[in-house]
């Protein structure tokens, strides 16, 4: 017996709508999650999710049914994660150098209103240094690092998303931990 | 022997707190790591900071996600899957879409080709019909002598044909007083015009005419 989402990839792939919303369901808020995580911004994130489940939809005839589905559907969206950032981040830089060039170099574009939403989940203050610190790793890091600790994933799962060599996992999962350690050492 | 466990290298023993909480510490090297963080209060204090920002990511509280969004993602999904099954067949079978391809090229550009041929054209006996506008008069009292044959017309028959009258995409009137010798027949579709093209073309190869 397979497991339910294969199962439910596989009506999919026929055509049931009803079997890709509970695909959605099933898979919405972890996306969700680590697309927050990831980027930061409740609406990026939101468009990230909304996106990698139209990749998923397109390309159902695509997935491997020997994979775990979840491996394949964390792929998607992480890969479109660090796409954006990528892309994001030289507008950082140039923001960072000099703010006489805003609205020139597309940083007015991103809703900066849409990037406070700390506030609303009343973290204690040592969690919030924590997401701090997740937000200023290196995007390669970051990655690794949310899926560690947010979704949970054992290292193997990790390079299996990642498609990277289990021991490249654990280099950043351990260096990403004295990263966010020596960032917490003096608000503990 | 536990000497030598207590003199394992900082450097060693901070490698194996990280796979320690990466849970892949095997037993004994874990009681060497333990048996090292009590005599080194430096990396004991190490360890404590490690262990407690691995419990603190870990605890960090996921986000709600608007509730509405199962809805937005089902909205914004193509209608329906088949476009990608027949682009799906057209990569697998590249010959036969290619074939179907220039058979659909080819039938356009033919039926192109017969609409555009809109004007009205006549032939046979012009001396005996009168031409108005786009129509084609067979006044009372004359003779067309052999064939006529009218395309994109109307024709009005008042006098004499002596042979066919055709009319290709138009209609005919026939007056109580015309009278034609040979066959009436009006071609309307292109599969008739086609059939026309090709019986008249036999007609020609078996008479001559």
């Amino acid at each position: 017996m397979k497991p339910i989402e294969t199962r439910l990839a596989r009506l999919a792939r026929k055509g049931d709508q009803r079997a890709f919303a509970e695909i959605v369901d099933l898979y919405k808020d972890k996306l969700f999650h680590l697309a927050y995580r990831m980027m930061n911004n409740r609406q990026e994130a939101e468009d990230v999710v909304q996106e990698c489940f139209l990749r998923v939809y397109k390309h159902l005839d695509r997935y491997d049914e020997n994979q775990k589905f979840s491996t394949w559907i964390y792929r998607i969206a992480t890969n479109l994660c660090i796409d954006r950032l990528r892309k994001r981040r030289p507008i950082y830089s140039l923001d960072a150098e000099s703010s006489d060039h805003e609205g020139l170099d597309g940083y007015a574009m991103m809703p900066s209103d849409d990037r406070t939403p700390e506030s609303e989940l009343l973290l204690s203050e040592t969690q919030q240094t924590i997401h701090e610190a997740i937000e200023t790793l290196p995007v390669k890091y970051k990655s690794v690092m949310v899926l560690r600790y947010l979704q949970d994933m054992s290292l193997q799962e990790i390079s299996d998303v990642l498609d990277m060599p289990v021991t490249t996992v654990k280099t950043r999962v351990h260096r990403g931990r004295e990263f966010l350690r020596k960032k917490l050492e003096h608000k503990l | 022997m536990q000497k030598g466990m207590a003199l394992m290298k900082c450097s060693d023993a901070a490698r194996l707190m990280h796979e320690y909480l990466d849970q892949e510490l095997p037993r004994d090297q874990c009681k060497l790591l333990q048996l090292h963080l009590r005599e080194c209060p430096q990396c004991q204090a190490r360890f404590r900071s490690l262990e407690r920002t691995d419990a603190l990511a870990h605890a960090l509280p996921s986000v709600s996600v608007s509730g509405d969004l199962t809805d937005r993602i089902m909205k914004s999904l193509p209608k329906s899957r088949k476009p990608k099954v027949w682009t799906g067949w057209v990569q697998r079978h590249p010959a036969a879409s290619a074939a179907a391809f220039f058979l659909i090229v080819m039938l356009s550009s033919f039926v192109a080709m017969w609409n555009q041929d809109e004007q009205l054209s006549v032939r046979g006996d012009l001396e005996h019909v009168v031409i108005k506008g786009n129509t084609v008069i067979v006044p009372a009292g004359q003779k067309v002598a052999g064939n006529l044959t009218i395309e994109n017309g109307e024709a009005q028959v008042l006098g004499d044909v002596e042979g066919n009258l055709t009319i290709i995409d138009g209609h005919v009137t026939l007056a109580s007083t015309a009278h034609i010798a040979g066959k009436v027949k009006t071609v309307d579709r292109a599969l008739d015009w086609v059939w026309y093209k090709v019986t008249s073309w036999f007609d020609t190869v078996a008479y001559g005419s």
